[in-house]
């Protein structure tokens, strides 16, 4: 098992704005952890910093004990031995698929690296395009290429910049299933960036949550899915219905403060032909699976996911209750 | 360091130009130039840049929409021969134009035999006088703004077009309001490459007779034999292409959002029928022909006619291949420096780069006179060797940024996280520039060697001022038999230049129908 790779207390400015602000964050060895946020919350930043591409302003990163990044002092990116994946693939294009692979092997004799590119690629199935270049290759294989190149020199850790965003959707699953088998296999830290949540709950063992250069809450994925430290957690994870307690109708809360601040996912609201909270449907719309409800609680207007069912037309009355697991309470005016 | 290097190799000619001009002492050659030429040798420079900058205009932006726009008979063989007149240099379109527009010329011949008239009792247009020397320039150059337009005009959002016509505009304001002025950077960037190599000519000015500060700079060098004096004047014409190039930066302007839509969609073309199609092949088929088929027509008749034996010619055509050869290889490391260089960013980089373009702007004339100054600091005479390694070293600052050009597209067209990838998979900063970056930059460079070869070869001023005694190229070879009115032994010369010429032409050309925008290549 190798070390962990961790960030202590990092920062990094331009200029005056810090897009990365004192984050702490350790990525456990054989666990891939997701790093999730919008656009321009600092996880490419980040990802630079661990990588070594940019130093840091302040803090620390570390593998294991050995200090990798402190103000002013930083092993540069080329012997860190830290893998990266990105968005468009970056393959050397005047290099064959088994070139490319063996290009970080350039410590082995030419037979041994040759033969290691080749298990590789037969391990993601690119045995047969070994000798073709990139831009023979499908977007899919350009990525599995791009992993194998990456795991090759058995880095002591691996950073994925949004790498599967690029792929066709069809395609997205199945290299994705296979990348991140071989990533957990080689048992080592890996970081995959993201915007989707959906992407980084399926996919990875961990979450951490950035904002504005900020981490926000780091977690296993149920924990940080049921149990959110803010507002702003919840609705980094997906949709929410968000409202004042005091505008919620008698009987749906269970006596949280007048002034809390309620958030409350879609599939949270659930429909309880028993419950004294009644609610009209105002528009019902099948989204796959789930069905999209937008209710009319007294004037408080929710967003229901629920599993189809006879009766739920528009216009129709029925009773509502919230899930407690699914319900999150926050003193108003923290966001 | 090595593109500092570059840089300063680059850069020396010129500022030993520039300080040569403002502390050499100008003396009574100086004075008497000042009084008495240079504002004619400036108003002939800014008058040939005008009207040949309205030419270039007149003859490129309607070819370029034309073949863009529409379906007419011929359109896709114009749309790459209209490129070819790039390919005759100035001074090879000015001879022969004279010898076809003279007054014993076939033109003319042929007007009197049909009109029964003598020679003097009508007017035909002087081709030796300063709007002749513009339509000969305007001829060569106005495929650089014709390929800027085109290109901006293919790769102008068809959405927007489709737009102004739902919104109720004709065809023609849809050009005048949309498409023109989202093309205007593009035309303007053409345009000012065009006229800075009209304001580096030097043959066809002297040819037609026509003063400009260009021929100004190489007389006072070669009649009254004062480089100082013709430092001064170089000074000026450094002056005037600044002016030119301080325009084009600010005609550009912010406007630049030529790509705004992601998704391409091949601009579809109107069907021209009738007399419109007719019309649009007429007018492409004339610019050729005068640009580039009468002129080069006349110059392989001339050959044909005389054949070899008017002048020997093959160590001409020996010492133009290993000169331009000598010029382009030292040319190629330095662009080849400058542009891995780039790829590491820093204020080095930046200013080899800046001094590569800078040289390019440069005329070859000016550049020699820096190279005289240079070899007057040592205690060597301008001969033999001396003068072919100075000679080299003008066409390396002169045309290294044409190197660089091609190269640095490669290089661009690869995306920035490849060197990330390289540096996370443990390659050094050497490794990475000789086993990334060297051979994605080397994809672009036998375009790139092959133009600096072919401008080299093509390049007459410095050649005609720094060559060693009876030392002749091509083109020196060419200007000679021209000046002494034998057009018949200048023809052959002259048309393997254009020969040349043609080769990195015709690739571009085929260059530029692989690669539209909108299709993978």
């Amino acid at each position: 098992m190798s070390a962990p790779l961790s960030a202590h207390e990092v920062t990094r400015r331009y200029g005056d704005r810090a897009v990365v602000d004192r984050v702490s964050l350790s990525l456990p060895p054989g666990q891939i952890t997701a790093l999730l946020g919008g656009s321009g919350a600092g996880k490419s930043t980040l990802l630079r910093l661990l990588s070594g591409l940019e130093g840091v302003d302040e803090g620390e990163i570390r593998l294991g004990e050995e200090i990798l990044s402190a103000p002013g002092r930083t092993v540069p990116a080329e012997k860190r031995r830290i893998g990266l994946i990105f968005q468009d693939f970056a393959l050397f294009p005047h290099l064959t698929a088994a070139r490319n692979v063996a290009f970080g092997l350039k410590h082995l004799p030419k037979a041994e690296a040759t033969a290691r590119a080749q298990a590789w690629l037969a391990r993601l199935g690119l045995e047969p395009r070994a000798n073709a270049y990139p831009h023979e290759l499908s977007g899919g294989e350009q990525q599995r290429v791009a992993i194998a190149r990456a795991l090759a020199p058995e880095p002591a850790a691996i950073l994925m910049d949004e790498p599967f965003s690029g792929l066709d959707p069809s395609l997205r699953d199945s290299v994705r299933d296979a990348a991140l088998d071989a990533i957990r296999a080689a048992g080592i830290p890996a970081l995959l960036v993201t915007h989707d949540p959906a992407e980084a709950l399926e996919h990875a063992d961990r979450i951490a949550i950035m904002s504005q250069g900020k981490l926000l809450q780091e977690g296993t994925a149920s924990e940080i899915y049921t149990r959110p430290v803010s507002a702003a957690v919840a609705g980094a994870l997906g949709p929410v219905n968000r409202f004042p307690a005091s505008a919620a109708p008698a009987g749906l809360l269970n006596g949280q403060d007048a002034g809390a601040l309620i958030l409350v996912r879609p599939e949270g609201v659930c429909i309880d032909p028993a419950s004294p909270v009644r609610a009209t449907i105002l528009a019902a719309r099948m989204t796959g699976p789930l069905t999209r409800l937008t209710l009319d609680l007294q004037g408080l207007k929710l967003t229901a996911l629920v599993p189809p069912m006879s009766g739920i037309v528009q216009g129709t009355d029925i009773g509502v209750r919230l899930d407690p697991a699914l319900t999150f309470t926050f003193a108003s005016g923290k966001v | 360091m090595p593109a500092l290097l570059a840089g300063i190799v680059i850069a020396v000619p010129v500022i030993m130009v520039l300080l040569a001009g403002l502390f050499d002492g100008g003396g009574p050659t100086w004075t008497h130039i000042r009084e008495t030429l240079l504002l004619r040798y400036l108003g002939g420079t800014i008058s040939v840049l005008a009207l040949t900058g309205a030419l270039c205009l007149l003859f490129a932006v309607p070819a370029a929409w034309l073949v863009t726009m529409f379906r007419f008979p011929g359109r896709a063989v114009f749309e790459w021969l209209l490129i070819l007149p790039l390919a005759a240099p100035g001074y090879v379109l000015a001879y022969a134009w004279a010898d076809l527009a003279g007054v014993g010329g076939p033109l003319q011949s042929a007007l009197r035999e049909a009109t029964g008239w003598s020679a003097r009792d009508y007017w035909f247009p002087d081709i030796n006088s300063l709007p002749g020397l513009a339509f000969v320039l305007a001829c060569t150059l106005y495929p650089y703004v014709y390929l800027t337009a085109r290109s901006a005009f293919v790769s102008q959002s068809v959405c927007a077009l489709e737009a102004a016509r739902s919104l109720g505009a004709s065809p023609g304001r849809s050009f005048w309001a949309v498409a023109l002025p989202a093309a205007r950077p593009a035309i303007a960037a053409g345009l000012a490459l065009a006229l800075m190599e009209a304001a580096a000519d030097y043959g066809a000015a002297e040819f037609l007779g026509v003063p400009t500060l260009t021929f100004g700079i190489v007389r006072a060098w070669k009649s009254f034999g004062e480089p100082a004096a013709a430092a001064r004047l170089a000074f000026v014409l450094i002056g005037v292409i600044a002016v030119l190039i301080l325009t084009e930066r600010w005609g550009r302007g912010r406007a630049g959002s030529q790509h705004s839509s992601i998704r391409w969609r091949h601009v579809s073309r109107t069907q021209l029928t009738g007399l419109p199609a007719l019309g649009a092949s007429l007018s492409c088929f004339v610019l050729f022909l005068t640009a580039f088929g009468l002129p080069v027509g006349r110059l392989v008749w001339r050959s044909i006619e005389t054949g070899t034996r008017a002048a020997p010619i093959w160590d001409a055509l020996v010492n133009s291949v290993i000169l331009a050869a000598a010029g382009a290889v030292f040319a190629f490391i330095l662009a080849l420096m400058i542009v891995l260089a780039a790829r590491a960013k820093g204020p080095a980089a930046l200013f080899a780069r800046a001094s590569a373009v800078s040289g390019y702007s440069i005329p070859g004339a000016v550049l020699a006179l820096g190279a005289l100054a240079i070899i007057g600091l040592f205690p060597v005479t301008l001969s033999g060797g001396v003068a072919l390694l100075a000679l080299t070293w003008v066409y390396a600052s002169r045309f290294t940024a044409a190197g660089t050009e091609p190269m640095a597209a490669a290089l661009a067209r690869a995306p920035a996280s490849l060197s990330n990838a390289a540096r996370s998979l443990g390659a050094s900063p050497s490794r990475q520039a000789f086993e990334v970056d060297l051979p994605i930059a080397l994809s672009g460079a036998a375009v790139a060697a092959l133009i600096l070869f072919v401008e080299a070869l093509k390049e007459l001023p410095a050649t005609l001022m720094l060559r060693p005694f009876n030392w002749d190229t091509l083109s020196v070879r060419a200007y000679a038999y021209a000046s002494d009115e034998r057009l018949a032994a200048a023809a052959l010369p002259a048309l393997l230049i254009t020969a040349a010429g043609l080769v990195p032409v015709i690739l571009l050309s085929w260059q530029l129908s692989r690669s539209r925008p909108g299709e993978d290549q």
